[in-house]
């Protein structure tokens, strides 16, 4: 049953009873009016009965004491006579009233009176008589004559009244009877009514009711079991978890996150995350920002620094690659901060260990050009030497040897040009990127002019970007060797060196751009070239180049992106280096910031 | 004296290498890439050739190949500063050398050839 529904039963299970009762009560409220109608009137009956009676007894009394003055003549005797007057007339007063809806009674109480007048008449002249004539026989006659008139009249209007009053008696009867009556059917209605709508209703939100329960109880057991699950699944998961709330206190931390920042849940819980997750840049040791005001200033999902290393309470330092999500409610405010992190020490050194091995590999594809350029003047040193032997013009000899100077000079260009590819500054330096070409294309010149291919290259001279050189010189070379090897023989490629204005999250840098007449790429392959042991070379490629250049740049706070080329003249694959003019690159030299304590 | 044709995009090289065969009393001819060299080889009487593997457009592998269909009798001397030279090429030709092995080695490999080659020429006269 929905919520409406339900609240409309409700409703009318109160409303309906009560709009019964109260019509019930109106039938019965009316009932009792009747009722005491009826009553009234028996009453009112009665009144006149008594009024009757007593108007009955006053003529008796008057009668009486007329008699006894009839027969004694003492005067005294009229007193009952007198006293009764007052209350008669007032009788009669009474009855006029209470019989005024009454016409056959008001016409007999008229001539009663004008009964009871003559009566008195009569009486009157009794009184005045003398005492001879008090008993004389007529006048006995006609007094007893005038009263038996007013009894008649009297009795005639007591019977009326009775009559009346059994009528309104039995009248009485009935409505109390019909009243009992009325009373029990409408109860029975009302009760049946209420029964069967009450049954059906309180069925219906009984059932409903159950049916909640049941539905709540299947709820919280379930939201019961799905904590559980995500408590289970957070605990089990292999990176660490820690969430945190909205002012960066820590609220959860999963079984590898105490083992990797060394506290347990419990003294954690409540602490700040900084002093929890103690977060330094691998090299330069400056603390890492805060992922929870970062994610806060963000309100999105972060990868947190490259290179950054966790200190464990203990002071026992981890690699970790992390990342940190905001918490939203279903309202979709920010009410947390989820840091999702995991060990790299051993992937690390592995990753260490391609990029040496990735160095070694770009080391022998050079190597048939290094063999042939330092073969080249040892071959001609050797001649010399040959000729120097068998020569005795001074002049000659002087000659030979300034040649063998000459290419001595160059074995050693060529020999440091080779160890510059290995031997690094700690500190990046400027880097003049016309001249960090041009080398590349000097140690590549041989492996080009044998393939034909033509290079052509538009730098913008003065544009200095700060970094490592040999790391740069092999991103480089990784990228020109594949414009050779997609574009083939008698290819072209175009390198490009401009200015990048400042953009959105990045600085000003260069923009270097190589593109190749070759077969291009496809969006699928481009998707996967940048992971490792990836080759488009079968068995000539590590599948390293790319990743460990990518590795450099990103380094370096720049970026490589690969995409097939728009230029019509050169078709192939273009590749796109961004080098920011200032790197963050080990910037222990650069930075002013102070490094952490070992603990 | 024969005369020994030498081929190679290092000017430099060449000309020492010149100096050194005409030292050793061999009559010598200079291309500096495989087009010159093929040209001076179907012009010139040339009893050898001294042939640089490593060039820009066409290489030692394909030169010796043209020589070879043209006049599959004249010897030739790969020069090389590769440790690995194609396989198919180094059947192709009489000799190699390794670049920096030495005037020494280079006279001595040459004069092994001419030698070879003559007295084969002599076996396929008689």
């Amino acid at each position: 049953m929905k919520p409406l529904a339900f609240n409309r039963t409700l409703r009318q299970l109160v409303a309906v009873p009560i709009l019964l009762l109260l019509i019930l009560a109106t039938f019965l409220l009316w009932q009792i009016q009747a009722a005491g109608r009826a009553q009234r009137e028996l009453d009112h009956s009665d009144r006149i009965t008594d009024q009757l009676q007593e108007l009955q007894n006053h003529f008796i009394d008057q009668e009486t004491g007329l008699r006894g003055f009839q027969l004694t003549g003492d005067p005294a005797m009229l007193a009952p006579w007198r006293a009764a007057a007052g209350p008669i007339q007032s009788r009669f007063g009474d009855l006029q009233q209470r019989l005024a809806g009454d016409p056959a009674q008001t016409a007999r109480l008229t001539r009663l009176r004008s009964q009871y007048s003559q009566w008195l008449g009569f009486a009157d002249a009794v009184v005045h008589q003398n005492a001879a004539s008090l008993n004389a026989a007529g006048m006995n006659q006609r007094g007893k004559a005038l009263m038996d008139a007013i009894r008649a009249t009297l009795g005639a209007m007591q019977v009326h009244e009775a009559n009346l009053r059994e009528e309104q008696y039995r009248h009485a009867r009935w409505l109390q009877r019909r009243e009992l009556l009325s009373l029990l059917f409408s109860f029975l209605i009302v009760g049946a009514i209420l029964v069967l709508f009450t049954r059906h209703h309180v069925r219906a939100i009984s059932a409903s009711y159950l049916r909640r329960i049941a539905e709540l109880t299947r709820r919280s057991e379930e939201l019961h079991d799905s904590q559980q699950w995500f408590q289970t699944t957070l605990e089990s998961i292999g990176d660490a978890v820690i969430a945190c709330d909205m002012d960066g206190l820590v609220t959860f931390m999963n079984v590898v996150a105490e083992k990797l920042t060394g506290w347990t849940l419990d003294d954690a819980r409540g602490n700040s995350l900084e002093s929890v997750f103690r977060i330094i840049h691998e090299e330069t040791r400056v603390p890492a920002e805060n992922p929870v005001s970062k994610v806060r200033r963000l309100r999105s999902v972060i990868g947190l620094a490259n290179h950054t290393v966790l200190i464990a309470r203990d002071g026992h330092e981890s690699a970790i690659d992390d990342s940190a999500a905001p918490i939203t409610s279903s309202a979709g405010t920010m009410i947390g901060v989820v840091l999702v992190f995991r060990d790299v020490t051993e992937e690390r050194h592995m990753q260490s260990a391609l990029v040496a091995s990735e160095k070694l590999a770009v080391a022998g594809r050079l190597a048939a050009s290094i063999a042939h350029e330092i073969h080249n003047p040892l071959d001609s040193v050797a001649n010399l030497h040959y000729l120097l032997e068998q020569e005795t013009d001074p002049a000659q000899r002087a000659e030979y040897l300034r040649l063998a100077q000459q290419e001595l000079g160059r074995t050693m260009q060529i020999s440091r040009t080779m160890l510059s590819l290995y031997r690094e500054p700690k500190a990046p330096i400027r880097i003049r990127l016309r001249e960090l070409i041009d080398g590349v294309l000097l140690l590549l010149d041989r492996r080009l002019q044998h393939q034909g291919i033509r290079v052509e290259t538009d730098i913008t001279d003065s544009l200095t970007v700060e970094g490592f050189p040999a790391e740069l010189r092999q991103v480089l070379t990784n990228l020109v060797v594949n414009a050779m090897d997609a574009s083939g023989p008698k290819g072209r490629i175009r390198i490009r060196v401009q200015p990048a204005e400042a953009a959105e999250l990045r600085g000003a840098g260069a923009l270097i751009e190589i593109a190749d007449s070759g077969p291009g790429i496809s969006p699928e392959a481009v998707s996967r070239l940048f992971q490792p042991f990836v080759t488009t070379k079968g068995a000539n490629g590590t599948g390293l180049g790319l990743w460990v250049s990518m590795g450099i740049v990103q380094k370096h706070g720049g970026s490589i992106h690969i995409r097939q080329s728009d230029d019509p003249e050169l078709p192939g694959a273009c590749v796109r280096v961004f080098l920011p003019t200032r790197t963050f690159a080990g910037e222990t030299g650069l930075s002013a910031a102070e490094p952490v304590a070992q603990p | 004296m024969a005369t020994i044709l030498c081929i190679d995009d290092e000017a430099l090289g060449l000309q020492i290498r010149r100096a050194v065969l005409e030292r050793a009393g061999y009559q010598v001819l200079t291309a500096i890439d495989g087009p010159a060299g093929l040209a001076l080889f179907r012009e010139e009487a040339v009893d050898g050739v001294v042939l640089d593997y490593y060039m820009p457009e066409m290489d030692g592998g394909a030169v010796a190949e043209t020589m070879r269909l043209e006049r599959p009798d004249i010897p030739i001397m790969l020069l090389s500063a590769y440790i690995n030279l194609p396989t198919e090429v180094v059947q192709l030709v009489d000799m190699t050398l390794l670049k920096g092995e030495g005037p020494l080695e280079l006279l001595e490999k040459l004069r092994l050839m001419l030698r070879s080659a003559g007295s084969s020429a002599a076996g396929l006269l008689s």
